[in-house]
């Protein structure tokens, strides 16, 4: 994986990244902080364009390509990554298949592979809930899994289960 | 002062307007300055019925004469001209140099043989004297850096091959002028004899050697110098020394030009590049921008019809020398036929170093007869067209290329 960096008089500099089969993304980094990215397909296509970003969103932008960006808090959705696994808070709705079933009922980490690390409701919180804890709507499950468990339970929580949006 | 404060005024107002409406086609800022100072200037146009072969009754009479070329324009220019040379210096790579120099030396020297033989060929043509001459042939020679860097990045060419050899030719060709000024102006304004030529070349270059050695070993000393939490000091201390060291250079008949580039130098190699760049480019924005309006201010534009034959040879002549020597540095550099051409269309424009090389001239020549007369106008009635050509030809380069692709295939 090469990084050809040159100084562009007057400009600034360019950085030119081989991602495979000959395409190259071309970043130009002006004085003034400006970045202009550029996809180039292959060594004889001329570069196109993408976008370009100033400041706080070139730094934004470069810290989530970099797996490294870091959210404040929102309490509709919090991930926390951990490897694969990230922990999710999720929404139950009044709608769900699981209202009013006990945990060893739903059987979650079977159906899904996600863990129930704890439940609250209102403004209580129950930590390791066990087996016979039973759900109830509008309850907010705070699990762990992969990505691909995450959703399959979210499907299971019905209506926009995972946001309040 | 009320009066030139007015005529200030009145100056930048017509700049920005002027300024908009070209920005709104992307084309060059400069021939546009230029205009608005020959517009408003105290030459030809000087009335509104100059402007129009209708006869328009009393409007006709209403005044063009707005600004008068006053000490206080050409003060300002002449910042303009050493903060261009000053941010030329600043961003003079160094590194891109040595790290190809084996290559943007090849296509430093082709660009140089073809473009400069092109201009010494029309000014012995056309009777010039030596001085003359020379003073010709570098103004046909240099590429505008302002305008073809801007270019390439609004085109995006910026991304692609051919920017590599583009900016290798500016970056060569900035030493030249740098070294070409000094030369030009100790010959110009050292007077007759080739003694006194050789004395005032031999000051030149002992002062910027002095400063090079500065420059050089001085850089430590830069960056605490400059070392201010303060935004305004830093401003104030940066172009203080650089105006005060172009003014003493002017003083002992070097020139001020080359005086900046070698300060600018200095500050390459520290870290207040960046802030510098942040700082003072909007400072030399303006000044450049007063200058292009006094480069137009000074210039009779009624000469033009005397240079017209000179100007369309040249015009003719050195847009083809570019192509020429563009296209075989992009041979040089591996380039495909396509981005050869490309590269050829990218170095047509000419800008602010032929108008500081017609300023030269203009003192040089104390301002009559060809040197100080013929040659300035020339060269304003020049960069006016190619920046404008330039421009126009990198814009529409994929039609040309298409063009290409039909005549001679592949």
């Amino acid at each position: 994986m090469t990084v050809y960096e040159t100084d562009v008089p007057g400009v600034g500099k360019k950085f030119e990244l081989e991602i495979g089969g000959g395409e190259r993304i071309v970043v130009l980094i002006h004085h003034d902080g400006k970045r202009e990215v550029y996809r180039r397909p292959d060594e004889d296509a001329d570069s196109e364009k993408l976008f370009s970003v100033a400041g706080k969103q070139a730094r934004q932008l470069g810290s989530i390509i970099e797996g490294a960006f870091f959210q404040p808090v929102e309490t509709d959705e919090v991930q926390v990554p951990l490897g694969d696994a990230f922990i999710e808070w999720l929404d139950l709705a009044p709608d769900s298949e699981l209202v009013g079933l006990t945990l060893s009922e739903a059987d979650l980490r079977q159906e899904t592979g996600v863990s129930v690390l704890a439940v609250q409701r209102e403004s209580e919180t129950f930590p390791n809930p066990g087996p016979d804890f039973s759900l109830a709507a509008g309850d907010v499950l705070v699990t762990l899994g992969t990505r691909g468990d995450q959703e399959a339970l979210e499907e299971m929580l019905g209506e926009d289960g995972g946001s309040n949006a | 002062m009320a009066v030139a404060l007015y005529e200030l005024g009145i100056a930048l107002t017509a700049l920005a307007i002027a300024g908009s409406v070209v920005f709104r086609y992307g084309l060059s800022v400069i021939p546009a300055y230029i205009l608005v100072g020959v517009l408003v200037g105290p030459n030809f146009p000087s009335s509104v019925g100059d402007l129009s072969p209708v006869a328009l009754g009393a409007l006709g009479d209403v005044s063009l004469t707005l600004v008068s070329d006053s000490e206080l324009v050409a003060g300002l220019a002449e910042l303009g001209i050493v903060l261009l040379l000053f941010f030329l210096g600043l961003e003079f790579s160094i590194s891109q140099l040595f790290g190809d120099s084996r290559r943007i030396a090849a296509i430093g020297v082709i660009d140089l043989l073809v473009n400069f033989g092109v201009g010494l060929a029309i000014g012995v043509a056309f009777g010039f004297s030596a001085v003359e001459t020379l003073f010709v042939a570098g103004i046909v020679y240099i590429s505008s850096s302002a305008v073809i860097t801007k270019s390439i990045i609004d085109e995006g060419w910026v991304a692609n091959a051919e920017s590599g050899p583009i900016l290798g030719t500016l970056v060569f060709e900035d030493i030249f002028i740098a070294v070409y000024l000094a030369v030009l102006s100790a010959v110009a304004l050292g007077g007759g004899s080739l003694e006194e030529a050789a004395l005032s070349v031999g000051t030149a270059f002992a002062f910027l050697g002095a400063l090079l050695a500065a420059a050089w070993y001085g850089s430590g000393l830069v960056e605490r110098l400059f070392a201010t939490d303060s935004d305004e000091l830093f401003f104030l201390r940066v172009l203080g020394v650089t105006t005060l060291i172009a003014g003493v250079a002017l003083a002992m008949g070097v020139s001020e030009a080359v005086a900046a580039f070698f300060v600018g130098t200095a500050f390459s190699g520290t870290d207040h590049t960046e802030r510098i760049e942040h700082v003072i480019a909007p400072a030399r924005d303006l000044f450049a921008a007063v200058f292009f309006f006094s480069i137009g201010l000074t210039t009779d534009v009624t000469l033009l019809s005397e240079v017209a034959l000179l100007l369309a040879v040249a015009v003719v002549a050195t847009t083809a020398s570019k192509l020429l020597s563009g296209t075989l540095s992009g041979r040089v550099y591996d380039l495909d036929p396509r981005r050869s051409l490309r590269v050829g269309l990218g170095m047509v424009p000419r800008g602010e170093f032929s108008l500081i090389l017609a300023t030269l001239a203009a003192s040089a020549g104390a301002s009559t007869g060809t040197l100080g007369e013929v040659v300035p106008a020339f060269a304003v009635g020049y960069v006016l067209i190619m920046s404008i050509v330039g421009t126009l030809l990198i814009q529409n380069a994929s039609a040309i290329e298409r063009v290409r692709e039909r005549t001679v295939g592949g």
